[in-house]
């Protein structure tokens, strides 16, 4: 026996359909795609705007033997080390241009990723000088071979030769990213119409009859729309859930290079959440949020035009 | 008022042959019509087409004083059809919701209030004699009750036009009296009556207007009085 009035409102029963519970699980797989291609392009956006800002301006002067007397051409006994020859050298460069040698404990912690803790003071180590040059000011051409001329083995390195490449490198991940998240929107809609194709099919009496009854097309669509919505939300936030597990370890992964180590290889999970949010670009975190939404988008719109479609051969 | 000008249709192909043909008759508001003729007369697509599940291919066809064409918007023909009232030969009942629920559907489409959806539903149930089954499922309902249900659905939004195809075939002879007493005091009070069956014992308990198909041609129109 059954309540005279069960709630139920139509007798369309869609809940009880059975293919809607696999688009559950494939919208939560394409979502779990989705997140881990959103995450990459987030990084991918990230390094390109890094490199398409201030790292091209930066040089990097390599000075072995820093301390060592600068060798003059006539023999005689030098005054000034190679190192102090360079940051000479430096100074004509263009107002406003940041130059800094690289303290023993700065040096140790750039290289920590490679030596560890270890005491590199028996390295012989050059003097790393970081060049800072201000917005659209260029090298001067002739700064390298004076370097080489006044002291010699000096290694200029100029992130904008090679930045142009970085940031051409990380603006086609993006564009694939954006191509494999088309990919995954389009497959996502191939599911929703092949699952309210099926739950058309299977319904096809009760929506007959009903339109018979009156419902109109909006109702009908509505009520196929609000289900699947519902559904693609679910595996939506399901499939980005998942993808949290990856992403943490890929941020694991990565610490090496962030400037706060937020775990450390025994522990998967962050000590430091904090630092954790701060390291996690804004634009993933609202992209991830809003993907759930994203999913129930694409599943309700799919669906609303195939059962109007499909209504249409109805009077 | 219903009315069909030379009214014809074709299932499907137009060089297939049609349905029903050249049709052209009219029922005043309140008349009330026995459809006769033999299976396959075409007397179940007729109703289908004054249900407006089909449009005509040829001919005109106005339904409650509403010409119905082939490019009408669908959202008039939605209201249009709000105003009918149809008993199929098979019911076609919600088979997961209860007897209450199915009769219910026509009010909550045009998004009645509850309380009054209930009141009504109870009211009506009573009337066919389901007071006491208003919590069974359809599925767990005897033809007659089926029937009778059906027949609640169809009438419980007091439609202009009330479609009935062969709505005596399950129900006793005592129900189905009672059934014809229902429609000719409905027709009385302004509601038209379409009835197809095949109960030439029904046709004589209630003479009244007919309309006899033949081959999906309309052969005769008559009173079974004369």
């Amino acid at each position: 026996m059954t309540r005279p009035f069960s709630g139920r409102k139509d007798g369309l029963s869609l809940s009880e359909a059975l293919p809607d519970r696999s688009l559950f699980a494939l919208v939560a797989m394409m979502g779990f795609l989705a997140a881990l291609t959103l995450a990459g392009a987030s990084g991918a956006r990230a390094l390109s705007a890094r490199w398409s800002g201030g790292a091209a301006q930066l040089l990097t002067i390599q000075v072995p033997d820093a301390n060592a007397p600068l060798a003059t051409q006539d023999g005689s006994r030098a005054t000034t080390t190679r190192v102090q020859a360079v940051m000479a050298e430096l100074a004509s460069l263009p107002e406003g241009t940041e130059v800094h040698q690289l303290t023993p404990p700065e040096l140790a912690r750039l290289l920590e990723p490679w030596l560890g803790e270890a005491d590199s003071s028996a390295l012989p180590l050059p003097a790393i000088i970081r060049v800072r040059l201000p917005p659209e000011a260029t090298v001067p051409a002739t700064l390298e071979p004076t370097l080489n001329s006044h002291v010699p083995g000096t290694i200029m390195e100029h992130n904008a030769r090679w930045g142009e490449r970085l940031r051409a490198l990380a603006n086609s991940l993006l564009a694939c990213a954006g191509l494999a998240l088309l990919s995954v929107g389009g497959i996502a809609t191939m599911i929703t119409g092949l699952a309210t194709r099926t739950g058309l099919s299977t319904r096809r009496d009760i929506i007959k009859t009903l339109h018979g009854l009156g419902a109109s097309d909006s109702y009908i669509a509505g009520r196929f729309a609000w289900r699947t919505a519902t559904l693609g939300f679910g595996g939506g936030l399901c499939g980005t859930l998942m993808a949290c597990l990856p992403l943490l370890l890929l941020l694991q992964m990565a610490t090496p290079f962030a400037s706060v180590p937020l775990t450390t290889p025994e522990r998967l999970l962050p000590q430091n959440w904090q630092a954790l949010a701060d390291t996690v670009p804004s634009d993933m975190l609202c992209a991830l949020a809003l993907l759930p939404f994203a999913a129930a988008f694409i599943c309700w719109f799919t669906t609303q035009v195939m059962v109007r479609l499909w209504l249409l051969r109805l009077p | 008022m219903i009315r069909l000008d030379n009214v014809s249709w074709r299932r499907g192909k137009k060089d297939s042959g049609p349905v029903l043909a050249h049709l052209s008759f009219a029922v005043p508001q309140g008349g009330f019509r026995w459809l006769l003729g033999p299976s396959g007369a075409g007397k179940s697509s007729l109703l289908s087409l004054l249900h407006i599940e089909n449009l005509p291919t040829d001919g005109q066809m106005t339904i409650l004083g509403k010409t119905v064409a082939q490019d009408e918007k669908r959202a008039a023909l939605v209201r249009l059809r709000h105003r009918i009232g149809m008993v199929h030969q098979d019911y076609r009942l919600m088979p997961d919701l209860s007897v209450a629920d199915n009769v219910a559907l026509p009010l909550r489409l045009q998004n009645r209030p509850e309380d009054e959806i209930q009141d009504e539903v109870h009211a009506i149930l009573k009337w066919v004699g389901l007071g006491e089954r208003v919590d069974v499922p359809a599925t767990r309902l005897s033809g007659g009750e089926q029937q009778r249900t059906a027949i609640a659905r169809a009438i419980i939004h007091r439609p202009g036009l009330i479609l009935a195809d062969e709505p005596t075939n399950a129900l006793e002879e005592s129900q189905a009296c009672r059934l014809l007493d229902m429609f000719a005091e409905l027709s009385a009070m302004g509601t038209t009556v379409i009835v197809a069956t095949h109960n030439e014992s029904l046709v004589r308990r209630l003479e009244r207007p007919f309309l006899f198909l033949e081959r999906g041609h309309l052969v005769e129109e008559g009173d079974t009085q004369a």
